[in-house]
């Protein structure tokens, strides 16, 4: 019936209807005149019964009567309406505000042109503005009504239209535009992570992924992700932003510590976990408390949820309890309440009819009122409930009964203490009073004595006159130093006992007294000492179809309270309300894609951007009541679209320009300052995803910077949101610091974040738990590979692990090949001993084992100076079978310097005077003496090199035994996995190269200048860590495609 | 295969030219935003900019920079700069008035004359205290206000008034916030507003005094620390200095052009490589405008950068001289703790904060006018409050101090336009009220904006759809007065 009403409604407005020619359509005063007086006029001059002049501009034939001053306009004679003169000489409206030129011409015209409107007024008016034809008609306050959604099966395939979000996108573009080509699937893999959990894939996940090779694959992907429990603390931050969360209740200078807020934190992760129905996810937080039902006993655990639920209502800043109890601030708590209302759910700025009528949308000043009579009840400023005294105590019969047990030990002590104070203050009292000579003493002792409100006017002056004497319990250390750490003591007594009690939990709640039913008065210019009329409850009047507002119930008989906001949260989940779903689409919408169908989602009225494209906003609200407010549902919807999947490069080398159309690609969108700090852990291998709790602790450092308290790791939505403390890090990259809620995030882009990235202890920190999860995850890579890439040179370590082969005419080594598997003890070839390929070939920090002919095993040595080098150790061959060992020494320069057998037995490996040149190497090399059995030998060994001028240099072969880190492939497969960590693919050929380089000149730039690392971390680990943290704080990173 | 001389040859001047080049991406970023300046601040639009590009005010501005140096803990103006020949002469007399005390303990009504002497000085007259010096000598530059008023007298409340609009309320942005915001940055080399912090820690109300309130952190101030490394987070770790950061800078820009290279309609790509080059420019110019080794041995000496009791003040007004000489829009000096905050032996107290603070102070405004910088750029200096006229009875008449008092006191500003050799209302005969030209903190605010060429009551910013002022509509007028 309401669709078929506005139907006809709808056809009566030339507005509504396509323009047929080209000429401007004619002014009117409903379109075109009356915005400009409600924007700077009806104060004075309509909006109340008392106009003044006796000037009343409502109506046009009022203007032609005119007020005291006559006439004010003189329709087709502009140069006569002394209303034009008035605006443009600046006496009108009074003050410094003045009425822009466009609208003062605008005003000229439409005299001008006779003055008309756009249907002839009515008889009578009521008092106040009313609402008009055209206020009405405003897209976001008609109906929502779905759209023909063109059949995809009806578009040329190559179009792409998957789902009818792609229909109606695609319809609205110009003929010659079109999609962008699906992005690849790596990245979408990517991007859907980031849109429904907020941290990235890791490496096996994205692989397992994109490696999927059934058709529904990305279903499932998708499945999956919904199904995360991450899911909810990534779509519970976006929620939190509008309902301003926030761990402390501002206000005040001391933002008082908001104990309880994170309950309803997790009330929301798990409502989306589960994916509530968004009808009942507003309905319990607006009422839970009407839902709940009778509270006597302990708490049922749906009570107990409902009862959260309404911490919603409860997120405003309230200063009530931490020191500004007074009309204002509780006032102000309402206030903020119904600001976060219109600013999440209806997307309404209604708070601008706090003090008049709206100045822009169709909220009158009475609206605000009914509105605000809906919540009255339970925030009533002349009933006043401080936070505290809100609380609901989670404490069961059992804990309540131990906990008085506990109180009465206490009371003990408290006594102990109050009769301290009390001898501590006589002889403060006594000993100041000493000070003053008598009669002075007596008079100054009686007027202390005598309580405050029944001092003579004479010993009050008396007390005046000699400030010192006023002591009280708060200045008694002024007086008597020790009072205060020996009163201390006595707390610190009670602190103790009372550590044994039951940990008391409580709920931020918002609930009504029973049968507390008072009045709303409308508070003239929102002054709460100029009540006026007495409202009831009600909705917003531009809401519903005229003449259908709803109106609810004063006082519900079926509930013990008054059941206002229940009858109120239904309206809106009627599915008949024309905001609420269009505002909560509109949300998801900006979330997946950066950017809103209507980019100001929490404004839907004048001010705001109208929706770019508002058959789509209409067709997904719809669908999603239809879908029975699945918000999950939704997500599927839209990640399932070709919009969606699209990709969002934009290259020199695309056909055509596209972004200039919306959706022709999808746009990039810089991660929050959460999801940069958590995809820092999640890459680091640090987060800790325990979830749920009291918020994660903060401080200052001593710069001033507020950090996190300690190592701890967990999701940054779990840390502590104090007003007056905001977490550098995360305000640097535009968090919200909650003063009322936050409609939208802003995304700067300044240098104080660059600062952060490059030189920040955390990226710092992060950076360096990577480059260790890397070298511990990496995998060499392969020798073919690793020939094709630039070389890194030196190396840390001057022995390398390998085998080869020995031209034994020639008495040099021939080849040389790098061991590339390191077991945590031993190098040998392959995970697998005997290798499939290079079989027992393995060396560990005392010796090893050769393989074949052709396979000996070989350490070497590079001599990093000139000198002469002697050699000492001892090669032992255990067993008792085959025929023993061979061991060389050959040096690169002049080749064999030594040879030693030893079977079942040992030989001593002496020599010296070999000479060396820097960068001469020296092998060690050891095989299988011709007959490849039971091999296995030890060969440790001393170098010690002779240089001019210096000190002899000793090397020990099993001191300096090491694992790979510092070898050229390793750090290559390195360099792989962080890329694959942090960016969530493998570098390109060309990335690889350009990181090798960079680490291989950062390596020898640290080495050259011998720069003092942190300890434990070697040149190679500092340019991995480099490398990460390059990585950390590229775009690629920050944002998501 | 490995690279060939020439790949590599590329590759290196790939590399060097991609930081240069990314220099003129950054260059042409701004250049394209240039169009921005026309705009005027605070102007409502659907879309608030939040850039630091240098922007037109409403009128033809008289000063660029402004130094404030925060007195912090109510200087004892009756000592200072406020002669009260009657309270010397009723000496040890009971006070008819009330009185608001902070230390009840303490408190008495007995009236404490000044133990110095005043004198006039300079061809304007100004009568000032043997406590400074130095000061007296700049007489003739300074425009002296003693009826300031804030009409509390908690130190906290009172210089979040001043710096934030309203007494008491934090989360707002400081002046300095809104002066970014409407005017941009003359440099892009610097952070354009910098608070310089004392060795002995953080002043009164810690990081509050520099917060960038429900602005973003783009506005907020920069803080310095009192040793090097003087900027937060802008010196990297002793390991990463020099050539590795150039290196890892280097890598980064690589990548990140390649990335955008990819996505060329997405202008904050391009703004983000600008905004490490700024970073890094930021590296090098701060270390330069930090370094105040290469000023000259007078220099030095005027400061006072010889003297113990002077060097650290005077190297902090040193420096805020470099600074706003490099472009910097706002610089606030703070003390730590409240040194002017006497309220127990005034007699030795005072002396010792002035011997500190009072030669560095007057060698400032000299050193600005010497170099042609004094007319465009304001100095101001003062505290939050000021001190009662009673004694603070502290026993023995060697311990005796004053109490807190917002009702009265005094500030002073030089240059940037301010009318030189000026004294500006006055106090009761005691000291104890302002009572003639009353100057608020929100007139303060809007005087400054004025030389700053912002009309205080047009530069709006939204905050959560409400326009905000930096005097949050609270009653402010321009004290033309005081202006030249």
């Amino acid at each position: 019936m309401i669709v078929r009403l506005f139907v006809t409604v709808l056809s009566l407005l030339p507005a509504s209807l396509p323009a047929t020619d080209d000429a401007p359509p004619p002014l009117t005063f409903e379109k075109d005149v009356r915005p400009i007086f409600r924007a700077h006029c009806y104060d004075c001059h309509g909006a109340t019964e008392d106009v003044k002049g006796g000037l009343d501009l409502r109506l046009v034939r009022f203007m032609q009567k005119g007020g005291e001053s006559g006439a004010v306009i003189a329709p087709g004679v502009p140069g006569e309406s002394y209303l034009l003169d008035r605006l443009q000489n600046g006496e009108m409206p009074p003050g410094e505000h003045r009425v822009p030129d466009a609208e003062i011409e605008i005003i000229e015209r439409w005299i001008a042109a006779g003055a008309k409107t756009a249907r002839p007024e009515p008889e009578t008016i009521s008092p106040g503005l009313g609402l008009t034809l055209e206020e009405r008609s405003f897209w976001s306050f008609l109906p929502i009504q779905r759209p023909e959604v063109p059949d995809t099966a009806s578009f040329p395939p190559d179009s792409r239209v998957r789902t009818p979000i792609d229909a109606l996108v695609l319809k609205s573009m110009p003929q010659d535009s079109g999609f962008s080509p699906d992005v690849g699937r790596r990245t979408l893999i990517k991007r859907a992570y980031f849109d429904l959990v907020g941290l990235p894939p890791s490496p096996e996940e994205l692989q397992i992924w994109a490696e999927d090779t059934a058709d529904d694959w990305y279903d499932r992907l998708l499945t999956e992700l919904l199904d995360s429990p991450h899911y909810g603390e990534r779509w519970g931050r976006h929620w939190l932003d509008v309902a301003g969360y926030a761990d402390s209740e501002g206000y005040t200078n001391s933002d008082a510590e908001r104990s309880w807020a994170w309950k309803y934190r997790d009330w929301v992760i798990r409502a989306l976990n589960e994916d509530k129905p968004f009808d009942g996810f507003i309905t319990e937080q607006l009422a839970g408390d009407e839902l709940a039902g009778p509270q006597d006993g302990d708490l049922t655990s749906d009570q107990t949820a409902l009862l959260t639920a309404t911490g919603f209502l409860r997120m405003a800043a309230d200063g009530t309890g931490s020191g500004a109890n007074d009309a204002v601030a509780r006032n102000k708590v309402m206030a903020d309440t119904l600001q976060i209302l219109g600013t999440s759910l209806l997307g309404l700025s209604i708070q601008c009819a706090q003090c008049h009528d709206h100045r822009y949308d169709p909220i009158p000043h009475t609206d605000y009122y009914a509105l605000r009579a809906v919540f009255e009840p339970a925030l009533d400023w002349q009933a006043w409930k401080v936070p505290n005294a809100r609380r609901v105590s989670l404490y069961t019969k059992a804990d309540r009964e131990k906990a008085a047990a506990v109180e009465a030990e206490t009371k003990v002590v408290a006594d102990e203490r109050a009769t301290r104070l009390a001898a501590y203050m006589k002889q403060a009292v006594d000993a100041e009073l000493m000070k003053f000579p008598e009669p002075l003493r007596g008079q100054l002792r009686g007027a202390y004595e005598t309580a405050g409100d029944k001092r003579t006017e004479e010993q009050k002056k008396l007390l005046a006159q000699n400030p010192s004497v006023n002591i009280n319990s708060g200045n008694l250390y002024q007086y008597i130093a020790e009072s205060k750490p020996e009163l201390a003591k006595f707390d610190t007594r009670i602190k103790d006992i009372r550590a044994k009690k039951p940990v008391e939990e409580f709920l931020r709640v918002l609930s009504e007294p029973s049968n507390h039913v008072p009045e709303t008065k409308l508070f003239f210019r929102g002054d709460h000492e100029q009540p006026k009329q007495t409202l009831l409850p009600a909705s917003l009047t531009v809401t519903a179809p005229e003449g259908q507002r709803p109106e609810f119930a004063a006082n519900s008989d079926a509930l013990p309270s008054t059941g206002r906001r229940l009858a109120f949260a239904q309206w809106l989940t009627s599915g008949r309300h024309p905001l609420v779903a269009r505002v909560i689409v509109n949300r998801a919408w900006l979330h997946h894609f950066g950017k809103g169908l209507v980019e100001t989602p929490a404004d839907f009225g004048k001010l705001g951007v109208r929706p770019s494209h508002p058959e789509l906003l209409d067709w997904l609200a719809d669908e999603f009541m239809r879908q029975g407010w699945s918000l999950k549902k939704l997500h599927r919807q839209i990640m399932t679209s070709t919009v969606w999947r699209q990709t969002s490069e934009d290259s020199a080398q695309s056909e055509r320009s596209t972004g200039v159309v919306p959706f022709t690609r999808r746009i990039l969108t810089r991660l929050d300052a959460e999801t940069i700090r958590d995809r820092m852990l999640a890459a680091s291998g640090q987060l800790d995803r325990t979830p749920f709790g009291a918020p994660v602790g903060i401080k200052e450092d001593d710069t001033g910077q507020v950090i996190v308290d300690g190592s701890q790791t967990r999701r940054s939505l779990y840390i502590k949101a104090r007003r007056s403390r905001p977490v550098a890090m995360m305000q640097a990259f535009d968090a919200p610091v909650m003063q009322t809620n936050c409609e939208m995030r802003q995304n700067s882009t300044v240098a104080t974040q660059s600062l952060m990235l490059m030189n920040g202890e955390f990226t710092l920190e992060q950076a360096g738990k990577m480059a260790e999860r890397v070298a511990k995850e990496a995998v060499p890579l392969d020798a073919a590979t690793m020939a094709s890439l630039p070389k890194i040179t030196s190396p840390a370590s001057a022995w390398q692990y390998g085998f080869g082969a020995v031209d034994e005419t020639a008495g040099r080594v021939m080849s040389f090949t790098q061991l590339t598997h390191f077991t945590g003890s031993q190098w040998q070839a392959g995970p697998a001993l005997p290798d499939p390929q290079l079989g027992y070939v393995l060396l560990h920090a005392n010796g090893g084992h050769p393989d074949i002919t052709g396979r000996a095993v070989i350490r070497r040595w590079t001599a990093s100076s000139n000198g002469t080098v002697a050699i000492s150790g001892k090669l032992s061959h255990g067993s008792a079978n085959g025929n023993g060992v061979r061991s060389r020494v050959i040096s690169s320069r002049s080749g064999k310097a030594g040879e030693w057998h030893a079977f079942n037995g040992a030989a001593d490996t002496n020599l010296t005077g070999l000479a060396v040149q820097s960068g001469d190497t020296i092998d060690f090399v050891t095989d299988a003496n011709g007959t490849h059995t039971s091999d296995s030998f030890s060969w440790p060994v001393s170098i010690t090199v002779k240089s001019d001028g210096q000190p002899d240099q000793s090397i020990a072969s099993v001191a300096a035994f090491s694992g790979p880190a510092e070898m050229p492939a390793v750090i290559a497969g390195q360099i792989i996995r962080a890329w694959e960590l942090a960016l969530c693919r493998t570098p390109t050929d060309d990335e690889l190269r350009l990181s090798i380089e960079f680490a291989a000149a950062q390596i020898a730039t640290l080495k050259q200048n011998s720069v003092t690392l942190p300890a434990e971390r070697t040149p190679v680990r500092q340019a991995i860590v480099s490398l990460c943290q390059s990585l950390f704080s590229s775009n690629e990173f920050l944002y998501v495609e | 295969m490995q690279p060939t001389f020439d790949d590599q040859h590329n590759r290196r001047a790939f590399l060097r030219q991609g930081s240069l080049g990314v220099g003129t991406v950054a260059a042409a970023w701004l250049l394209n935003h240039d169009g921005a300046q026309a705009k005027p601040p605070g102007v409502a639009t659907a879309e608030q900019t939040f850039d630091l590009l240098p922007k037109q005010g409403h009128f033809e501005p008289r000063a660029k920079a402004m130094i404030s140096l925060f007195q912090h803990g109510g200087p004892a103006h009756m000592d200072l700069t406020d002669p009260k020949p009657e309270l010397t002469k009723f000496d040890g007399t009971d006070y008819n008035g009330d009185i608001a005390y902070s230390f009840v303990n303490a408190a008495s009504k007995k009236l404490l004359g000044t133990q110095w002497r005043f004198r006039k000085h300079g061809q304007c007259g100004m009568e000032l205290s043997e406590l400074l010096p130095h000061t007296a000598e700049i007489a003739d530059d300074m425009c002296l206000i003693r009826s300031m008023h804030t009409g509390a007298n908690g130190h906290e409340v009172s210089i979040r008034y001043f710096h934030g609009g309203i007494p008491g309320v934090l989360g707002r942005p400081h002046y300095a916030s809104w002066l970014l915001y409407g005017l941009g940055s003359e440099t892009q080399d610097l952070p354009s507003y910098m608070v310089l912090t004392d060795p002995g820690g953080h002043p009164v109300d810690s990081t509050h005094n520099w917060s960038s309130g429900f602005m973003p952190p783009l506005y907020q101030g920069t803080v310095l620390r009192p040793q090097e490394p003087r900027i937060l987070n802008l010196d990297a770790p002793s390991y990463l200095k020099g050539e590795p950061q150039r290196q890892n800078l280097e890598f980064l820009q690589v990548l990140n052009r390649q990335h955008a290279d990819r996505f060329r309609g997405e202008p904050d790509l391009n703004a983000r490589i600008a905004s490490y080059e700024l970073a890094a420019r930021m590296q090098t110019a701060a270390t330069e405008a930090l370094d105040v080794s290469k000023e000259t041995k007078a220099t030095h000496t005027l400061y006072g950068l010889d003297n113990d009791a002077t060097r650290e003040y005077g190297t902090r007004c040193l420096i805020a001289r470099r600074l706003v000489e490099r472009g910097v829009r706002f610089v606030q000096l703070f003390l730590a703790g409240q040194p002017w905050d006497n309220h127990s032996s005034i007699v030795t107290s005072l002396p010792s904060i002035c011997r500190r603070t009072d030669q560095p102070s007057a060698a400032l405004v000299k050193d600005l006018k010497q170099r042609g910088m004094l007319n465009e750029t304001i100095v101001h200096w003062g505290g939050e409050i000021g001190r009662l006229p009673v004694t603070q009875d502290q026993g023995d008449a060697s311990k005796h101090g004053r109490d807190h008092n917002g009702q009265g006191f005094s500030i002073w500003f030089a240059g940037g336009g301010f009318k030189p050799g000026t004294v500006y209302g006055a106090t009761d005969e005691f000291g104890h009220r302002a009572v003639e030209n009353v100057v608020t903190p929100n007139d303060y605010q809007a005087t400054l904006f004025k030389l700053f060429g912002l009309d205080w009551n047009q530069l709006v910013y939204h905050h959560s759809g409400q326009p905000q002022l930096v005097t949050a509509g609270r009653k402010a007028a321009v004290i033309e007065d005081i202006l030249a």
